[in-house]
């Protein structure tokens, strides 16, 4: 790891520190034999629906049940679209059921309560997006284009997105590093090549790592014509460290799915795996609708989050997230399935240490 | 990066090198960018210049140039594009333009356009939205929306919106223009570069046939390769070569030669009326009987050259031209000239060694580099000539073999052999005598004459030569290893090589290959004493040779080799992997900064064990033991149940593809066969068991997939290459290794250099090496090296030099380096600088150096700095002089001037005095062990060393691999910058593959040989250190470490 990188991430860390507190949790009795394990709080980015697909809002953290290996989870912080997440001042599991709201287009199902503590801040406000562009030989018919496309979903987003702006082809270029300034985006997306092999899954792995060195919500939009020749990490390892990240991966194929079903398989398994969509868009307008879709999902995803509680599998953890209450009860959820911790932290510089998130010392034996 | 409407265009200038292609530095004319160019009285006479339509930055851009160069190298690089990237079909016909061409053609038609929007002042000028509809146009977009604040541009003619982006033409600047009050103004005018000779020549030489009629020598380039490729070939060579060229004939009529001068043609140097021969003066007799022409009459002897045998004349002329003067004279000798030339012409000239698209025989330059002297000048011959009658006899695959070994019955004298060695180049195989003759050359000469090769032993290896050969670089290395120790090795892994099991085979070789991987690091660390070498190499594999027939006995003689290396280094068998991790980590340090860094690189192993999710050695050999004690009829240990769960723990990554899925898409390379069994080994369950019996005999057999990996990860680990991302983040990596050879007929790739198997196979389950663990610093970084981001757009970052210069920065490390050597690095370095300061003002002095720097410098570049000095443009050569040239410079001019110290400054003075002090820390010797880089395909060796070579071309089979192994200037560099700021010399192990990594991301190259732009990239690393703008260390005490 570059030692940049590795200063942006204890400078993050520090704003971390500053915004929660440090919360150790305790070894357990003294004189057991504890093997210390550094867990990440869990994010999860939810995307609630109802039965004729409208998002759900004004939702409270009680109306949230979250599970890991069945083990019942307590809600740290909430939020919902771009407002700023807030820590949760009340144990959400079992809590008041909601009451019911009027729903609309977007169904509301707001009320008063009082369980949200203070905000987070404006760091952790509104979401950054990753948008990652390929400009491999793949691309090249219609490179002008997607590139237009891209341009235009750029524009479009209003609210407090960072936005940063990645292409790729057999190397990654980070075009533009991210930031609030969207003409600089632009000037990212203008500024392009086209040409050479497609290492799409390599260049995800990067931006994946990338995001997950930032605080707040993150997502990663991929804009690709599918086919990669020439990455050296599968796209399972990619899948699995944007799940342990709690970063949704929303991947827009421009070639219809078809004709590639390697690449349309992945699309569709690594964004329903992450809590993303996949969307494959030939023409213009399908694109369109495609940044429209996720536009609106980041507008209304839900922000969970929460410290694990101790669980002696260091393997592969299932989330589960459920709505409580009958009035919820044909509302369909969307997010990740899961996640595998990461690893212990003794080690150098080699490691993938930036998540973003608290480390703090859970204990088993 | 600036777009060119907001800033001027700045490529780097240089004053003195400027034309120096075709001018001299005295005459140097002004620069295209007057504004750019530094004012000296060396500026007096303005060169002849052509105009590329637009700003440079987006011609470069299209024509795929570094924009780092300097004007005069525009013209030149745009040829070398055209002419290697433009056409497709055979490079002396004209053949179909490819993709590239044809939009670098599309792009000069449009910004012709532009050009004339806009109009003699040069600017295009937009005042408002209403008004962009005749640039749009030529742009190939259109308002989307009507003007005002939510306007936005999109496509409209795709072909010409193509080349505005890839271009860089400012369109996101326009949209926002266009979007408020303030009007478009962007310089668009046609850049003036400098052309070699005039205008006139080339149109004079461009093809007739196919109408072209135009006189503007940017699209004849265009449309003529061979043109290309001549102009191409004559901008290399130095000035008064150059035009003596034209003089001879017009350049029309060098046409035909262009492919023999491009790949031939840099070295020939005409001066004062004569052709310099390799050699020199005294040579130049057996050149003119050769050639048929004299070296005095430059047009006879250059047409000769060109013409006579298809090319393998001026091959074989620049090959020995690119030799330091010792080693020409020794080829230049009239008899061996000859004889030599004969043997490597052999009955046929066909084909011509300009026909292909790379220089085709790279082991003829690696044989006249190689080549070993004994005491009495004559080449060394491994074992004796009658071992190598035997060896070509038996090397009966080829013609050519079989007619020299049955001429070597015959030979008298080393030098017959060198000459067979000549007729062998041209075979082009990696399992010929050639490279055997190389290889065992190479082991041998590192040994003392009283304990060279046996005949014996070098039969037994050019026997072998074809299936174990590679792994021979370790006998090159350690020149302690005897042949007593050579012959056990190979035994073994016959051994090995003939278990019929093909699994037990597969974890036998990993599990053997790792042990001696550890040993070599720790015995290269000098952690093993020379004394012991033997000793402890034979009873690290001797248990391989005891049976391992089976798992069992697998373990337990992985389990032996191990305790053996242990007790060879630390005098205990039993170590822990912490324990062994430290120390393959480095070698214990006295000092805290010592061990701060040794902590460091121990972590780094750990981490990448942690992230491939290897299980430890601890846990394999305790449930080794336990499981041992349990089949004697001991109860089960209490930890061994938990310590047989760790081996459940790891999971496989969630499948993303079914079984019939992977089976159509990545049929044939998706294999986790190894991987599954690990998965499905339960101990735990054997333990439980109560009636086990003989399974428990044989349970540690079941470890032995483990504890292969686990051994191969710290091979892989110690290995790592800085910003490595496979090794963190796919947990099969190591796993994955394929030891089977299955992906060549007869399993022999199992001793061979790994390959990168399953790049770009979604379904296949990520990459992995397959072969042995040969090379494997090289092959890891080729395996991670896409991951580095270059720092600037569409820059070239090639696949063969990379890897070399990575594992050039992984494979060493610096703890035996003291302060004074490290200080002796600088001084030789800055002592180089001060001569060649001097000799600005002392001709004497500068033909004394420029003899010096013949031997790593092609004539032009002798001849710029020639000119450079004498103008007294000093920066400007001292920014061009490799880190590599200017330390040996210093070094060869004490050699042969031991008592003139009249032109030294103050660093020279203080060097003698250093070298007065610490003679042996100051020696070249010890330098060139600690700061040298590793040569395994140049030299077939590990062992670092200086070799003092001109940097390789590129060659067909090794790409730019010879090139990054020529290049000796990184670690000198680092060492000077890491001395300049006080930091310790062990802390070197931290800074130097930390600093190659930033210097790969900031290579900005136009070619496979542009080793300008490695130089750049290092020096603009350098200068981001010394900002502290990276690889800053830690402090203690408010102090950076020293």
């Amino acid at each position: 790891m570059r030692p940049m990188l590795k200063r942006y991430f204890l400078f993050s860390l520090a704003i971390w520190g500053v915004c929660f507190g440090s919360v150790p949790r305790t070894p357990a009795q003294e004189g057991e034999t504890n093997i210390r394990v550094e867990v990440d709080m869990v994010q999860l980015n939810v995307a609630v629906m109802d039965s004729k697909g409208n998002y759900v809002t004004g939702l409270r953290p009680s109306d949230f049940v979250v599970t890991e290996d069945g083990i019942p989870q307590k809600v740290a912080t909430f939020g919902e679209g771009n407002e700023a997440t807030r820590r949760v001042t009340r144990n959400a599991p079992g809590g008041d059921k909601p009451e019911g709201r009027s729903p609309g287009g977007s169904s509301n199902f707001a009320d008063s309560s009082s369980e949200l503590g203070s905000e987070l801040g404006s760091l952790v406000a509104g979401a950054n997006v990753f948008i990652l562009f390929d400009t491999s030989n793949y691309m090249y018919r219609g490179f002008v284009f997607a590139q237009d496309a891209i341009a235009e979903f750029v524009r479009s987003l209003d609210g407090p997105d960072r936005v940063a702006f990645y292409s790729y082809s057999r190397d990654l270029s980070r075009a533009t590093t991210l930031t609030a300034d969207r003409s600089q985006v632009l000037r990212g997306v203008r500024t392009t090549v086209a040409g050479d092999d497609a290492a799409l899954y390599n260049a995800l792995l990067m931006t994946v790592k990338d995001a997950g060195q930032n605080e707040g919500r993150k997502v990663v939009v991929v804009f690709s014509n599918g086919p990669d020749n020439a990455s050296m990490v599968p796209p399972e390892d990619v899948a699995e460290l944007a799940q342990s990240k709690g970063i949704p991966i929303y991947m827009i194929s421009t070639r219809e799915a078809k004709l590639e079903p390697v690449s349309s398989t992945v699309f569709k398994r690594m964004s329903a795996a992450t809590g993303g969509e996949a969307y494959f868009a030939k023409t213009w307008r399908e694109q369109q609708n495609a940044f429209a879709s996720i536009r609106n999902d980041l507008a209304h995803l839900y922000s969970l989050s929460y410290y694990p509680q101790p669980n002696p599998n260091r393997g592969w953890r299932g989330i589960s997230v459920k709505l409580v209450g009958e009035r919820l009860k044909k509302c369909h959820i969307r997010t990740r399935n899961g996640y595998r911790p990461q690893g212990t932290r003794a080690s150098g510089e080699g490691v993938a240490s930036t998540s973003g998130s608290e480390p703090e010392a859970a204990s088993s034996n | 990066m600036k777009p060119p409407c907001l800033s001027a265009l700045t490529l780097r200038v240089s004053l003195c090198f400027l034309l120096g292609v075709s001018a001299y530095c005295p005459a140097s004319g002004p620069l295209p960018d007057s504004s750019t160019a530094p004012q000296s009285a060396a500026v007096a006479k303005p060169a002849a210049s052509v105009a590329v339509p637009g700003p440079l930055r987006s011609f470069l851009r299209m024509a795929g140039i570094s924009q780092k160069i300097s004007p005069e190298e525009v013209l030149p690089l745009l040829a070398r594009n055209v002419a290697v990237e433009g056409y497709q079909g055979r490079k002396d016909r004209i053949g179909r333009p490819t993709e590239f061409l044809i939009l670098l053609k599309r792009y000069v038609d449009q910004a012709d356009e532009l050009v004339r929007l806009a109009g003699p002042e040069g600017v295009i000028r937009v005042p408002d939205c209403e008004h962009a509809g005749p640039l749009l146009a030529i742009l190939g977009y259109q308002l989307q929306g009507t003007c005002g604040k939510q306007v936005a541009l999109e496509t409209a003619d795709p072909e010409r919106a193509f080349l505005t982006i890839d271009s860089g033409f400012p369109l996101a600047e326009l949209e926002e223009t266009l979007r408020g009050t303030k009007p478009f103004v962007c310089p668009f005018a046609s850049s003036p570069v400098p052309v070699l000779f005039s205008p006139v020549d080339w149109v004079g030489a461009a093809r007739t046939e196919g109408g072209s009629s135009t006189n503007d020598v940017v699209r004849l380039l265009l449309e003529d390769p061979v043109l290309a490729r001549l102009y191409w070939a004559l901008a290399r060579m130095d000035s008064e070569t150059a035009a003596a060229m034209k003089q001879f004939a017009g350049v029309a009529s060098l046409r035909p030669f262009a492919p023999v001068l491009d790949f031939y043609g840099s070295h020939i140097s005409i001066r004062n009326g004569r052709v310099l021969v390799p050699g020199g003066a005294s040579a130049e007799s057996a050149w003119k009987s050769l050639a048929g022409a004299s070296p005095d009459s430059p047009k006879e002897f250059v047409a000769r050259l060109l013409v006579k045998d298809d090319g393998w004349f001026a091959a074989y002329f620049d090959t020995l031209s690119r030799l330091t003067p010792a080693r020409q004279v020794y080829f230049a000798d009239s008899h061996r000239l000859q004889h030599f030339y004969e043997a490597l012409l052999g009955r046929d000239s066909s084909p011509g060694p300009a026909r292909p698209v790379f220089r085709p025989d790279p082991d003829l330059l690696l044989l006249v580099t190689r080549l070993q002297f004994d005491s009495s000048g004559q080449p060394t011959v491994p074992g004796d000539l009658q071992a190598w009658q035997q060896i070509l006899r038996q090397k009966s695959d080829s013609r050519v073999v079989r007619d020299w070994a049955r001429r070597a019955s015959h030979w008298k004298s080393s030098e017959e052999l060198v000459e067979a060695m000549f007729a062998f180049s041209r075979i082009g195989s990696d399992e010929g005598p050639l490279r055997i003759y190389l290889m065992l050359n190479a082991i041998d000469n590192v040994r003392p004459v009283d304990r060279r090769l046996s005949p014996q032993t070098v039969r037994l290896l050019a026997e072998k030569f074809s299936r174990y050969g590679q792994q021979y670089l370790i006998f090159s290395e350690f020149e302690g290893l005897n042949d007593a120790s050579i012959a056990r090795f190979l035994e073994v892994v016959d051994r090995l090589d003939r278990i019929s099991n093909l699994t037990l085979r597969a974890n036998a070789l990993g599990i053997f290959q790792s042990d001696v991987g550890l040993w070599q690091i720790l015995a290269r660390q000098r952690q093993i004493s020379p004394e012991n070498l033997n000793d402890s190499w034979q009873r690290m594999i001797s248990p391989f040779a005891a049976g391992t027939n089976s798992a069992p006995l697998l373990f337990d003689a992985g389990r032996a080799s191990l305790q053996e290396l242990s007790r060879a280094v630390s005098g205990k068998t039993n170590l822990s992997q912490d324990e062994l991790i430290k120390l393959l980590a480095g070698p214990n340090q006295p000092h805290p900064e010592g061990q701060q860094v040794r902590q460091e690189m121990a972590n780094r192993i750990q981490s990448v064990m942690e992230s491939q999710r290897l299980v430890s050695l601890d846990t394999l050999l305790a449930l080794g033991q336990g499981l041992n004690e349990m089949a004697q009829g001991k109860a089960a240990a209490n930890d061994l149940l938990p310590l047989a769960g760790q081996l459940r723990e790891f999971e496989m990554p969630r499948p993303m593809f079914t079984s019939s899925e992977r089976s159509e898409w990545a049929a044939g390379f998706y294999n986790s066969r190894h991987t599954s069994l690990q998965t499905r080994t339960d101990l735990a369950k054997l333990i439980k068991s109560s009636d086990a019996g003989k399974q428990l005999a044989d349970a540690r057999g079941l470890i032995v997939p483990f504890l292969r990996d686990t051994l191969v990860g710290l091979n892989y680990a110690y290995y790592e290459p800085p910003g490595a991302q496979v090794l963190h983040n796919n947990p099969l990596f190591v796993r994955s290794h394929d030891f089977s050879g299955e992906m060549a007929v007869g399993g022999g790739q199992s001793w061979h250099v790994p390959h990168v198997f399953g790049t770009g196979l979604p379904a296949g389950g990520g990459a992995h090496l397959a072969g042995s663990l040969a090379d494997l610093p090289f092959v890891l970084a080729e395996a991670e090296q896409d991951f580095i981001v270059p720092e600037n757009v569409q820059a070239l970052i090639w696949h063969e030099l990379v890897p070399g210069l990575v594992s050039s920065s992984t494979l060493p490390r610096w703890w035996g380096v003291s302060r004074n050597e490290l200080h002796a690095v600088t001084l030789y370095q800055r002592t180089g600088e001060e001569l060649l300061a001097a000799s600005a003002q002392d001709p004497t002095l500068r033909r004394t150096l420029l003899d010096i720097l013949s031997g790593r410098m092609v004539p032009q570049r002798l001849e710029q700095i020639n000119k450079c000095l004498q103008a007294g443009a000093v920066d400007d050569v001292l920014s061009r002089v490799m880190p590599g040239e200017t330390f040996f410079l210093a070094a060869e001019f004490r050699r042969r001037f031991p008592g003139q110290t009249d032109s030294w400054g103050k660093a020279g003075a203080e060097l003698e005095h250093l070298a007065s002090l610490h003679p042996a820390e100051v020696s070249w010797k010890r330098l060139s062990d600690d700061f040298g880089v590793p040569h395994p395909a140049l030299a077939q060796s590990y062992s670092r060393e200086l070799l003092n070579l001109k940097p390789f071309p590129a060659f067909m089979g090794y790409s730019s691999r010879l090139l990054a192994e020529s290049w000796d200037s990184n670690n000198l560099y680092w060492a000077r910058l890491a001395d300049e700021m006080g930091y310790a010399p062990v802390m070197l192990n931290r800074l130097v593959p930390e600093l190659t990594y930033r210097m790969v991301e900031k290579i900005f190259a136009t070619d496979f040989e542009d080793w300008p732009a490695i130089l750049r990239a290092m020096r603009e690393t350098g200068e981001e250190f010394r900002q502290g703008k990276i690889a800053s260390l830690p402090k203690i005490d408010g102090k950076y470490e020293r």
